[in-house]
């Protein structure tokens, strides 16, 4: 979480995707990492937080995507696009601010991750999809204060 | 009954919150709360006169929402109404999200990397 929160402090635009975004909504699924998705790489930002985590950014090659190195950080994967949605502006629509202990971090929202996992169409994926739509299902038929409201949802 | 503002911010320092982030994480307004707040009792009238006629006290005929069964009872008939709303939809499922709902998300998150890898996060 202090990775997390010293990419806050640093203003660092980036948003938590996949599964561990849909576990944050509620959803129950079992996940390896975080997914976080940035806004732009390489960003000053990143690099001074990594700095202070004694962390590394390793940039992307043919074959692999860009990683982070270090202790502790390892368990966060970089996405660079998200399969079947729009670029990160477009998507940052689609995000809720999510309390995680004392910040609050953008989370692209239950609806938009089904439509990515859809849109990617791998095996592991689609075994997912039913346990997705279900709990969204679950979080717009509950009663009590349920998802917080969308960025776009908040402006109207 | 009516509500101990006195009451409310000792459990908010107890758990190291203010007033405001209970209010924005419980999904209450501030308007709401403290209209709420400035009531002389929170109980509806009609329940008053109701006890008043058995001549009982009001709690004698309430259900304390917050015991372990009386949370799971309210939690199944939550998810068979929204199962019934969204035929097809899994009820497990359903009712797993419901009961991680009532969890903070990073206790959410943490529940999912644990099954997923073990791991503990701080």
């Amino acid at each position: 979480m202090e990775f997390l929160k010293e990419l806050v402090r640093e203003k660092v635009e980036f948003m938590i995707v996949g599964l561990s975004a849909a576990a944050l909504q509620g959803a129950p699924v079992v996940t390896q990492d975080i997914d976080l998705w940035f806004r732009a790489l390489p960003d000053p930002g990143l690099e001074r937080v990594l700095k202070k985590v004694h962390g590394a950014y390793v940039p992307p090659t043919a074959r692999t995507a860009p990683m982070l190195a270090g202790k502790g950080i390892e368990l966060f994967d970089i996405v660079l696009r998200m399969d079947g949605l729009g670029d990160f502006d477009d998507e940052k629509r689609h995000a809720m601010k999510v309390p995680l202990g004392r910040i609050k971090v953008l989370v692209l929202s239950l609806s938009r991750i089904i439509a990515s996992k859809k849109a990617a169409g791998r095996e592991k994926d689609r075994i997912v999809l039913n346990v997705l739509t279900d709990a969204l299902k679950a979080v717009r038929g509950h009663e009590r204060p349920g998802p917080r409201k969308t960025l776009r949802q908040r402006k109207r | 009954m009516r509500i101990s503002l006195d009451k409310v911010e000792h459990e908010c320092r107890r758990r190291d919150l203010s007033i405001g982030e209970l209010l924005h994480e419980s999904g209450v307004s501030r308007n709401a709360f403290y209209s709420l707040a400035r009531k002389d009792s929170v109980v509806p009238r009609s329940l008053i006169r109701i006890a008043e006629r058995l001549d009982v006290s009001v709690r004698a005929l309430l259900e304390d929402a917050g015991t372990p069964v009386a949370r799971l009872k309210s939690l199944a008939a939550e998810a068979e109404r929204i199962s019934k709303r969204y035929p097809g939809a899994d009820r497990d499922n359903i009712r797993h999200t419901l009961l991680l709902l009532n969890e903070k998300p990073v206790e959410r998150l943490r529940r999912a990397l644990r099954r997923g890898r073990f791991i503990d996060i701080r």
